[in-house]
């Protein structure tokens, strides 16, 4: 989950709905109840910093950007990402035989 | 500044604390509250501008789905399979926010305080269904008490059938009674009633098994020992039937909660993803085996939630129902099935619980036997240090496998698991000490008897009138009552608590070496040293008395108060004088019964050895010849004496058999004789006839020859008298013709 958020962050500057609309347009639901919490476990973590954006139709929204660290952190859950990736290609290429399917959980 | 409608506001409210409450461990809680009213304000906003004058609840609502309920986080933080299925989730979390929705009315609006009939759920008239309903209770519950109770709620069920109202209710049945799968022991219902109760598993158990345990200890205790029950008998009797009936028919009518919903309903859980997740997890262990059925179930509650959607929309309700109702009765039916294929475990369980109880009641009795042979105890043991070691060994022995087996087997009915084998350890090593202390005490009484000494004791007695001299045993002056505490040991002694009759005594006959009647009495006993047993064998107590001529032997011989058991023993030695006759009569036999146990080899006691001395019939008289006892009627006796018969009839019978077949054999030895007999004599006659024959024609020879001569005359008279008389007289006549 992580893995997506700071992929749509990393693309540019978000305030979290549109990063819920993001990963809706992705096809991953997530509720903004559940961003919220992680994105503040970022920010703490120092992986992700904010800035207060005025605006018009309501109340300040906060910005998010990535930090260096929170880009390394990126690039180590890419690797990360990519490695579960291929493992599970392989087997499921492997096992076309099988009747099981194994669904693999990547962790976010 | 937002307006906002008063219920709405509420509902707001307690979302934010939800959301509070949920963030309550969070680092940046505050901050994420922060964050999210700041986006509630901001759609609340959007709403306003769109052109709502001011915020409804269907409005926070809305917003409340948008950012989602605390527990959709946590299970989407866990759970990322779901987000990489297909289009269909959208419609999943709208129809799960719905569900979300009608629980929280559900749980909000309980009964609602009015009765109503189910007019869904109903069997008879709904009545049960809609009782269970306002006290959130499965109705199946509530059905079986009915039926339970039928006389009494036989009226309840008519007078609220009229009164209280019908209405469609929606079946609150957030949870149901089902038979748990997973932890049965025959069908799973303790399990299921467990899992419903939220109560341990064992005690449902243990209700179902305790009315039976305590009738069959009931019997137990109405065995030899007690007269009284424990328990009352309704407790036990008929409650045990009533508790097998009711499990055997919630077995048949429970379905079993085979799918991670039903176990969740099973449990009263709330049916979301969550919970089924964790249920599913519960269920499978590996994690792709949980994907797999996350997925499943998903599609599966998704239906179910389509369909409860649709039933909130009313009009659906009975026909969701009915199709609830046909799996219920199939599986009801497959029950019924099952229920007779399981029966064996029924009886593989009845079989485990009679060996637990069978071992109990052992458990009970040597308790009572130990109680009961108190007195005997302080008879055998010698002071205190035994007596301690004899109960330590009963009770540590005997006592800790039974119990210690008791407990294993109840263990793994119940399925407890013993972290560590402290249990175990504590019975083995009290057993040991018990084995400990039973050797000592072996060795002990052991000890108290390894002499063996005899003394006699001569009685003089007056000579009885006649040839003859009756022995009887007296009948008991003084009845000793056992009471009911003390077992009653038949032919070797009576007891009670201040006096011991002992009745190990025999009866021998002897020759007597002089011509008068004696009597003398040996006795023996065993002690710990040479010494002690003499002093113990002087001390036994033996009397007789003689009244005309009958010996009259004491019922018993009696020890000195205090003294133990140390194998005493009286031997009463009879004399006869040749040709004078004794009869042991019945009585004897049936009052006092002989016995000896040996000890160890050195005791010369050699009694055993003369077989003979000992062998008398009852009521048959004898006489004592030279050469040693012999009936007196001439009769034989049998070879058999091993079983000294209370009936002396009988022994007469095996005599007669005996007696007649040997009968026989003589007699046809006695034909052989004399017939042999006869044919020698008639042999000795025809010799004698040819003699005389001879002689005879000798004489007439002779006569003929001595015509002149008249001297052959004397000859042959002098010659007659060794002839036969008949043979003579011709002779005679012919010579005194001549």
């Amino acid at each position: 989950m992580e893995f997506c958020i700071l992929s749509v962050i990393r693309r540019g500057e978000a305030y979290p709905s549109d990063i819920v609309d993001e990963m809706r347009a992705a096809n991953l639901n997530i509720l903004e109840g559940t961003l919220y919490p992680l994105l503040t476990r970022l920010k703490n973590a120092d992986m992700l910093t904010y800035r207060w954006v005025e605006s018009n139709s309501g109340p300040p929204r906060k910005y998010f950007s990535l930090t260096e660290k929170g880009e390394i952190f990126y690039k180590e859950l890419e690797s990360t990402w990519n490695e579960l990736a291929n493992a599970v290609n392989a087997l499921a290429k492997k096992t076309e035989s099988m009747p099981d399917t194994t669904n693999q959980n990547p962790s976010f | 500044m937002i307006p906002i409608e008063e219920a709405a506001y509420d509902t707001l409210k307690q979302y934010v604390e939800s959301l509070r409450r949920y963030f309550a461990n969070e680092e940046g809680r505050d901050e994420i509250i922060n964050d999210i009213e700041s986006r509630i304000a901001e759609l609340f906003s959007e709403r306003l501008k769109r052109g709502s004058a001011c915020i409804t609840e269907d409005d926070v609502n809305a917003v409340i789905a948008s950012i989602g309920r605390p527990q959709d986080f946590e299970e989407q933080d866990g759970d990322n399979t779901a987000h990489a299925s297909s289009a269909g989730n959208n419609a999943n979390d709208s129809q799960q926010q719905q569900q979300y929705k009608q629980q929280q009315q559900y749980s909000y609006a309980p009964g609602s305080g009015r009765l109503y009939r189910n007019a869904d759920d109903k069997i008879l008239a709904g009545v049960c269904s809609g009782l269970a309903n306002s006290l959130r209770i499965d109705p199946a519950i509530m059905r079986v008490l009915f039926v339970l109770f039928f006389g009494i709620t036989f009226w309840i069920y008519i007078v609220l059938w009229i009164v209280v109202p019908v209405q469609s209710l929606k079946t609150n049945i957030t949870k149901r009674l089902y038979r748990n799968p997973e932890h049965k022991v025959i069908g799973g219902v303790a399990s299921g009633l467990a899992a419903y109760f939220k109560i341990e598993v064992w005690i449902p158990r243990l209700v179902f098994a305790l009315p039976l345990l305590l009738s069959i200890v009931n019997g137990a205790f109405r065995g030899p020992f007690f007269n009284f029950h424990f328990f009352p008998g309704f407790l036990t009797g008929s409650l045990v039937g009533t508790l097998i009936l009711v499990y055997i028919i919630l077995w048949i009518v429970l379905p079993e909660a085979t799918t991670a919903s039903e176990k969740l309903e099973m449990r009263g859980e709330k049916i979301d993803l969550n919970s089924i997740r964790d249920t599913v997890k519960e269920d499978l262990g590996g994690i792709k085996e949980r994907a797999e059925k996350f997925g499943a179930e998903v599609k599966e509650t998704a239906q179910q939630f389509g369909e409860k959607v649709k039933e909130f929309s009313a009009g659906q309700r009975a026909q969701n129902f009915a199709s609830e109702a046909a799996p219920a009765v199939r599986r009801t039916g497959s029950g019924l099935g099952h229920a007779i294929g399981v029966l064996f475990k029924i009886f593989f369980f009845f079989i485990a619980g009679c060996i637990v109880l069978s071992l109990l009641a052992v458990l009970v009795s040597l308790f009572g036997v130990g109680v009961a042979m108190m007195p005997f105890k302080s008879y055998l043991l010698d002071g205190n240090w035994q007596s301690i070691l004899a109960w330590s060994t009963l009770l540590l022995f005997l006592g800790v496998p039974i119990v210690a087996f008791i407990v294993w087997i109840i263990r793994r009915i119940v399925g407890a698991k013993s972290k560590s084998h402290y249990l175990g350890y504590t019975f083995g090593v009290l057993w040991l000490i018990g084995l400990f202390c039973f050797i000592n005490l072996g060795i002990a009484i052991k000890r108290n008897f390894d002499y063996r000494a005899k003394v006699q004791e001569d009685y003089t007695l007056a000579q009885p009138n006649g040839k003859k001299i009756t022995v009887k045993v007296a009948n008991s002056t003084t009845r000793y009552y056992g009471s009911w505490w003390g077992p009653n040991w038949g032919g070797f002694f009576n007891f009670t608590d201040d006096s011991l009759l002992v009745k190990n005594i025999g009866v021998k006959i002897e020759k007597s070496k002089d011509s008068a009647y004696h009597v003398f009495a040996t006795k023996s006993s065993n002690g710990s040293s040479g010494s002690q047993a003499e002093s113990f064998a002087k001390s036994v107590g033996f009397r007789l008395e003689m009244e005309d001529s009958t010996l009259i032997l004491d019922n018993g011989f009696s020890l000195p108060r205090g003294q133990k058991f140390r194998n005493q023993m009286v031997v009463v030695t009879i004399q006869v004088p040749v040709n004078r006759r004794i009869l042991i009569d019945h009585s004897v036999s049936r009052r006092l019964n002989r016995f000896n146990i040996h000890f160890s080899p050195n005791d010369d006691w050699s009694f055993d050895d003369d077989w003979d001395h000992y062998q008398w019939e009852d009521d048959v008289e004898y006489i004592m010849t030279s050469t040693g006892l012999e009936r007196a009627d001439g009769k034989r006796t049998s070879d058999n004496f091993e079983n000294n018969d209370e009936n002396g009839d009988q022994n007469d019978k095996v005599d007669n058999k005996y007696h007649y077949r040997y009968k026989q054999i003589e007699d046809s030895l006695k034909v052989k004789d004399s017939l042999k007999e006869k044919a020698k004599n008639k042999l000795r006659e025809e010799i004698k006839v040819k003699d005389s024959l001879d002689r005879e024609k000798k004489l007439k020879e002779a006569i003929k020859s001595n015509t002149s001569n008249k001297q052959p005359n004397s000859d042959v008279t002098t010659e007659e008298p060794m002839y036969d008389n008949r043979s003579l007289s011709p002779f005679m006549i012919f010579s005194k013709i001549f």
